[in-house]
């Protein structure tokens, strides 16, 4: 946490010019004809020279693209963090501890599965909150409880050591992911969003609490949808997250046993009834849990451009960089591991999520 | 208080006399304390346009000329206020 006034108008302007050199569609389809080897080329030529040049050596082919990609990743959301300060910080930090939770889920599986620490150490994104100190300590730990207490003191504590019990007895991995996903999610509208009383109504606060909102709602539909298709016999409120305004608890454990009401629900919805009508359609007619996946990616991705575009000099910009980036990184990654796999182009595009 | 009024009246009125011959406020230092506000202002706003600038500067070099433009573009508030000044000479 840092004190002061917040710099918005820096931030701003650093994360605009680097949005603005994200690879564009003309890029991605000239990726989409290239070979792994080729396309650490071609990223070579871009912002991901440095990465691409210090891992080459040791790496190569697909892995090579993936390392790199991670790891300029966590050097732009790091330097987010440099730049920010106060309120600002605040907020951003709050975000980025997705990665927090994306990197103690990796570290957790890790331990679970006897791998050595080399090899989940490539997988990390170190972006979020936590220091590299307590990420390399977490690293040399063999048992899922000594995980748990290195993160004495952190928010993750609490919630990993109540899940820990259940983890206990039954064996899996999932309650201690969802206390992480849940820890992560509640933390985010926390001082923003109270519930009932004084949500600012306008203003770039409220659209900030809408946004993520949308993320919360987006999760949670995406949830309902996978229990809906599978047919899995599990209690969905397990995986509910509060904060969100298209479900409640006891809506989604009713809508999750009907598929076409939960579509409807979703589409029916005022606030994103509208702007996902596109996929709301492909949803109804296809199979394809993932194509509406996407849609609801691209969805995301475009509501906060919108956000962004509003108010100018708010926080909103910066979650919308946030995403696009991790889009790119995504869209890089499905078009080099497609390649690799040899799936056709026509194949490769339908795993993009392109504006 | 009441009983003080009519003295403190007298004092108010005794210092009235006192402004005609030395004004505490002159029409050049009127139109001064105008430039200087603007000042204030137009330093305000460039704090933000500023850091924007430094920001947009730091990504690309290129940026250097139009951020300095940019940046001073409040400053057009202050030649504003200086009319004030040939206005009341």
């Amino acid at each position: 946490m840092s004190a002061g006034a917040s710099n918005p108008e820096y931030v701003n302007a650093r994360v605009r010019s680097r949005r603005a050199s994200l690879f564009s569609d003309e890029d991605y389809r000239k990726l989409i004809r290239m070979g792994p080897s080729e396309i650490a080329r071609f990223m070579e030529e871009t912002e991901y020279e440095r990465e691409i040049n210090a891992l080459g050596t040791r790496f190569s082919g697909v892995d090579l693209i993936e390392y790199a990609l991670n790891r300029n990743l966590a050097k732009h959301f790091d330097d987010l963090l440099d730049w920010s300060e106060g309120r600002l910080y605040d907020l951003i930090a709050r975000y980025l501890r997705k990665f927090d939770v994306w990197n103690l889920k990796t570290i957790i599986r890790g331990v679970y599965t006897d791998s050595d620490a080399e090899e989940i150490q490539t997988d990390l994104i170190r972006a979020g909150d936590l220091d590299d100190r307590t990420i390399d300590r977490l690293l040399e730990v063999d048992e899922i409880e000594d995980v748990i207490d290195v993160l004495y003191g952190t928010i993750y504590y609490e919630p990993l050591s109540v899940a820990y019990e259940e983890f206990e007895e039954t064996g899996a991995l999932v309650p201690l992911e969802n206390a992480l996903d849940r820890e992560f999610f509640e933390h985010l509208l926390e001082g923003v969003s109270r519930p009932n009383a004084s949500e600012p109504q306008e203003g770039p606060e409220a659209l900030y609490i809408e946004f993520l909102q949308a993320e919360i709602d987006f999760r949670n539909a995406r949830n309902a949808l996978r229990l809906a298709r599978s047919g899995a016999d599990l209690d969905p409120a397990a995986y509910y997250i509060e904060g969100g305004v298209l479900f409640d608890e006891t809506e989604l454990s009713r809508l999750v046993t009907d598929y076409d009401e939960l579509v409807d629900h979703i589409g029916e919805n005022k606030r994103y009834g509208d702007r996902l009508s596109g996929a709301m359609d492909r949803l109804r007619d296809a199979d394809s849990l993932i194509q509406f996946e996407h849609a609801l990616d691209a969805a995301l991705l475009e509501y906060a451009d919108t956000l962004s575009s509003i108010y100018p000099t708010s926080v909103s910009a910066v979650l919308s960089y946030i995403l696009a980036k991790e889009r790119e990184v995504e869209n890089i990654r499905a078009i080099a591991r497609g390649r690799e796999v040899g799936l056709t182009e026509s194949e490769i595009e339908e795993e993009l999520v392109i504006l | 208080m009441i009983e003080t009024l009519p003295e403190l009246a007298h004092i108010v009125l005794q210092n009235g006399e006192a402004v005609e011959e030395a004004p505490f406020l002159t029409d050049v230092g009127a139109a001064a304390l105008a430039v200087g506000l603007a000042s204030l202002a137009a330093g305000y706003a460039e704090r933000g346009i500023g850091a924007a600038a430094v920001g947009a500067i730091a990504e690309d070099d290129d940026m250097f000329v139009p951020g300095i433009v940019m940046t001073v573009l409040p400053e057009t508030l202050v030649i504003f206020a200086i009319v004030a000044i040939f206005l009341v000479q």
